[in-house]
């Protein structure tokens, strides 16, 4: 029965056609009737639709019979394409035995690319490449092909070479993956190890785990064990990701699937680790699990302060489905009560932020993203710091650490100098880069963590024109020097934008966020004085000039009702905005302290 | 107190700021148009018994592109349905490019009591900018002849914050305007309305409007203006002598009943607001079939009702007086607004005595912001 499941997943830079490629699979093993069928059907959360990417792995279990006649059971374990994700990623890739390269046949290979082959290759994944977008006039699907055989050391023999929009390619590409890639092994009849690679919420059935079966059997009735904290649970039922949920009487090794046991509390339920069985447990958990790391906080408040409790359940739900997401609560003398949130980059903050406005309706503001500090005190202790308002006083700092990340940029050759710019602009250190493949550069950089997260990527992508692509890992903590600069608004400091700055960037950063609320803060019916402070001392002062006339000059029987409905959309229009004192602050300025004035 | 508001939505040339429903070229629809209203007219009369009207407000458009034949006609016609008050006030509008003494001597004697002139400016330059299509010469010419006829209370249009004016060239028009001794002014600051011919002008950079400052430096002439010639402002952009204020449009500014008739007119009769098509030949076409020609309603909550009325009785200097609130909508205005209250009274902007909350001299050129928050 092994024989006949092949398990896989696309490796892809953003935009080279994955959830593309993916669709046409589906509809090629008729999951779907085209009529039912929409564009990027594994993603299901509006914002993965509209800006075209998947954040959250899904699974498809695709059935296909092969030029052989058998009917084969393809497992396409999608996975999310950006860097914030990658942990997802990993896990996803230990499910598989195998994975699709998809590479644009106009734009090569990507660093995301590159650092998604690496980790499959590390999985020891066989590797199929195919050549995509082959339809394009621009595409050069030989010349990549010579890429993929010099640069990449892979079998051009076995490039695939495809049109995921037309579906021109995708028979054969079916056809490779059951020829080309391997069975799964593993014994059903010995212990239980099931590999969690995501978990999901249903509303009634509790979480709905991904695992792949790597040993032995899980059934219904089963009592399942978590190795990393023990928790036992009942397993109620056990199935295939078709396009729903389809029960099954048990998952045996070599299987993708999912587990419900009735599991309300998603911490228990962590992507990487192992299942067992409680009565016949196995001895080792799989290697590779570990819990994520949140490296981007900031603090969510409610516009409307009588939405602190709408906020709180919204954020527990949104946390049933994303793991990765940590909250506790947060209070700020501008803002009043919210949460203190954990992210895994700036795109994870970016998604919660929409999902809360968009699903839950609620109008948010968040404060400027802080990454960890670390701070040795005088008195020996350490103490670690994300929230500029916990910042030690300055007497009592013996010294401070930042995280640092090594950043790896693929570039075109011609863009060299630009991007030394930009990363020695952004503090980089260590620089080196070597030929990857004729014409491109593999750039590397060691970079403050807190000089990526801002505009890092956009700063990229419009230096490179859209060529540069970009990846990281954390490497470690090294010293630093920070002040805390703070805004004042009229006088007020507006904790909310307070932020932890290097020393050496603060005036440059105070003078900008000045200059960016000059442009976001909407006349009042007074003068708005924007002032930047470090310690007490101001650094730079900008003013919003007064509105002086803002007057309706006819109204009359015909148009109450018109000019009213524009009173109203004025009024709604303060309604997004944030009281401090006197001054109506807009969401978007809470942000725009951090955007690029470049 | 009964008003009535009949819309004519005809005119000889559209002006390039309008966007009135009103339109030109129309002339084989005046006769069918005229005969729907009053089929219109008759049936809203005979629903009940609504009492004489206090006011009838006939605008448009330019009603005076009608005959004062026809005009006279159509009171006559209202007033045999409705009924006249002893006192009531008649308002016609009138453009001075379209009046003779001839005709003004007849809707003197038809009943008109009341002409407001739509003149816009005193300065040619302007008007041709506005594509009006009369000169400053024919409206001064006009006024007299309303003078002649035995018009007691007129109304002079003015518009400023035009493109190229200054405070100068408002000063002369306004000197102008009451050489002419009208007794109400109506002066509204140019407002840009979307799709209009005059906003693709300040789009493209072919005509650009005076600055913010500018604006302030007229608003500081017309106040100068006032002090002189005893014309007090009694709204936001209508002043009159003593006694002469616009009981029609007052009424609307206290959010009363009013009945209409007319495409594209509004009526607001048993809190519900219904308006009417606002095609004349659909107009005509509905009405003629005997059935109505109202295309939208609105009827809002006894709260949202109440806002309203706080923020239209705030465009009148005297604002709203609160025991008078509190009978119609059972609301306290300083619970019902709390904070939001005393912060707009903290700045200044609004002042509350003992009746009466009304907007101050420095919340005036705010009043949308304060609205805004009240609404």
């Amino acid at each position: 029965m092994m024989n006949n499941i092949r398990n896989f997943s696309i490796i892809a830079h953003i935009d080279h056609g994955k959830s593309t490629l993916a669709d046409r699979m589906i509809q090629h093993c008729n999951l779907v009737s085209d009529r039912e069928f929409k564009d990027q059907i594994l993603d299901s959360m509006a914002i993965e639709r509209e800006r075209g990417i998947t954040i959250k792995s899904q699974t498809i279990c695709l059935p296909f019979t092969a030029k052989d006649g058998k009917l084969y059971t393809l497992n396409l374990i999608d996975t999310p394409g950006h860097v914030d994700f990658s942990y997802e990623v990993s896990r996803a890739l230990t499910s598989c035995e195998g994975a699709l390269l998809l590479i644009d046949a106009a734009q090569g290979v990507e660093a995301q690319t590159l650092a998604n082959l690496y980790l499959a290759m590390d999985n020891d994944l066989e590797i199929i490449p195919v050549i995509n977008k082959i339809d394009l006039p621009s595409a050069e699907p030989e010349t990549v092909a010579l890429q993929i055989d010099e640069d990449l050391g892979l079998d051009s023999e076995l490039v695939q070479f495809c049109s995921a929009k037309t579906g021109k390619g995708v028979t054969e590409i079916l056809e490779a993956i059951v020829q080309l890639l391997p069975p799964p092994e593993g014994d059903p009849a010995s212990q239980l190890q099931a590999l969690i690679f995501d978990a999901d919420y249903d509303p009634f059935r509790g979480t709905i785990i991904s695992i792949r079966v790597i040993n032995g059997t899980v059934k219904p009735r089963d009592i399942i064990r978590f190795m990393s904290n023990g928790r036992e649970y009942k397993v109620e039922e056990v199935g295939l990701f078709k396009l729903s949920r389809e029960p099954q009487k048990q998952l045996s090794a070599g299987q993708v699937g999912y587990i419900l046991a009735g599991i309300k509390t998603v911490e228990d339920t962590r992507p990487g680790d192992t299942i067992t069985l409680k009565d016949d447990p196995c001895s080792e958990p799989l290697a590779g699990f570990k819990k994520v790391q949140q490296v981007v906080f900031s603090s969510i408040y409610p516009i409307a302060t009588d939405e602190y409790e709408d906020l709180a359940a919204a954020l527990e739900k949104l946390k049933l489905n994303d793991a990765a997401l940590t909250f506790e609560k947060d209070s700020s003398v501008a803002l009043g009560f919210g949460f203190r949130c954990g992210f895994l980059g700036l795109l994870h903050l970016e998604v919660i932020q929409e999902r809360l406005e968009r699903e839950f309706d609620i109008a948010l503001i968040l404060t400027v993203p802080s990454v960890q500090y670390t701070f040795l005190l005088a008195d020996g202790t350490e103490k670690k710091v994300d929230n500029p308002a916990h910042f030690p006083d300055p007497s009592h700092i013996d010294r401070i650490e930042e995280p640092f990340i090594k950043a790896t940029i693929l570039i075109p050759e011609r863009y060299m100098g630009v991007v030394m710019t930009l990363c020695m602009d952004r503090r980089g250190e260590n620089t080196n880069f070597h030929y990857p493949m004729p014409g491109r550069i593999e750039f590397q950089c060691e970079l403050p963590l807190a000089e990526v997260i801002y505009d890092f990527y956009d700063r990229l992508k419009s230096v490179t024109q859209g060529y540069g692509s970009f990846d990281y890992e954390m490497i470690d903590y090294r010293k630093s020097d920070l002040v805390k600069l703070d805004i004042l608004v009229n006088g007020e400091i507006v904790d909310a934008l307070s932020q932890l700055v290097h020393r050496n960037n603060a005036r440059a950063r105070g003078l900008h966020a000045c200059e960016m609320l000059k442009e976001e803060i909407p006349r009042q019916m007074f003068k708005i004085a924007i002032q930047a402070a470090i310690g007490g001392t101001i650094i730079g002062r900008t003013n919003v000039s007064a509105m002086r006339k803002d007057v309706t000059a006819k109204c009359y029987g015909g148009d109450i009702t018109r000019k009213r409905k524009l009173l109203e959309k004025q009024k709604a229009g303060k309604k997004r905005m944030k009281t401090v004192g006197n001054v109506d602050i807009p969401q978007n300025a809470f942000l725009s302290v951090l955007k690029s004035d470049q | 107190m009964a008003s009535l508001y009949l819309h004519i939505p005809f005119c000889k040339t559209k002006c390039c700021y309008c966007d009135f429903n009103s339109s030109a070229g129309k002339e084989a629809l005046y006769e069918p148009y005229l005969a729907a209203l009053e089929r219109e007219i008759a049936g809203m009369a005979i629903e009940g018994n609504r009492g004489a009207l206090a006011t009838l407000f006939i605008g448009g458009g330019t009603p005076t592109v009608l005959t004062s034949a026809q005009l006279v006609h159509l009171i006559k016609q209202v007033e045999g349905l409705f009924g006249f008050t002893g006192d009531i006030e008649i308002t016609l509008e009138a453009n001075p490019g379209t009046v003779r003494e001839s005709d003004l001597i007849a809707l003197r004697e038809g009943g008109v009591n009341r002409l407001s002139f739509g003149v816009q400016s005193f300065n040619d330059q302007e008007l041709c900018i506005l594509g009006r299509c009369h000169t400053c010469r024919e409206a001064e010419q006009a006024v007299r002849a309303a003078h002649q006829a035995g018009f007691k209370n007129i109304n002079l249009d003015l518009m400023y914050g035009l493109p190229g004016q200054d405070g100068d060239s408002w000063q002369r028009s306004l000197d102008t305007a009451i050489s002419l001794t009208p007794k109400h002014l109506s002066l509204y600051q140019l407002t840009i309305e979307p799709a209009t011919p005059l906003e693709g002008y300040i789009d493209t950079g072919n005509l650009s409007l005076p600055d913010e400052d500018e604006i302030l430096e007229m608003d500081a002439v017309t106040d100068q203006f006032c002090q002189e010639t005893g014309m007090k402002k009694y709204e936001i952009s209508n002043y009159a002598e003593l006694g002469f204020e616009c009981r029609h449009n007052i009424n609307y500014w206290r959010n009363r009943e009013y009945f209409a008739a007319g495409a594209g007119s509004v009526s607001y009769l048993k809190g519900v607001r219904d308006k009417r098509v606002a095609d004349p030949a659909q107009y005509i076409d509905l009405i003629n079939r005997g059935g109505s020609a109202v295309v939208e309603s609105e009827e809002l909550s006894q709260e949202a009702s109440f806002r309203e009325t706080v923020v239209m009785g705030l465009r009148m200097t005297q604002g709203v007086s609160l025991r008078e609130l509190y009978d119609r909508y059972t609301i306290d205005l300083k619970e019902h607004y709390g904070d939001t209250l005393s912060r707009l009274i903290g700045l200044l902007l609004l002042r509350l005595t003992e009746d009466r909350l009304h907007i101050t001299e420095k919340g005036f050129p705010l009043a949308n912001r304060i609205m805004a928050e009240l609404v």
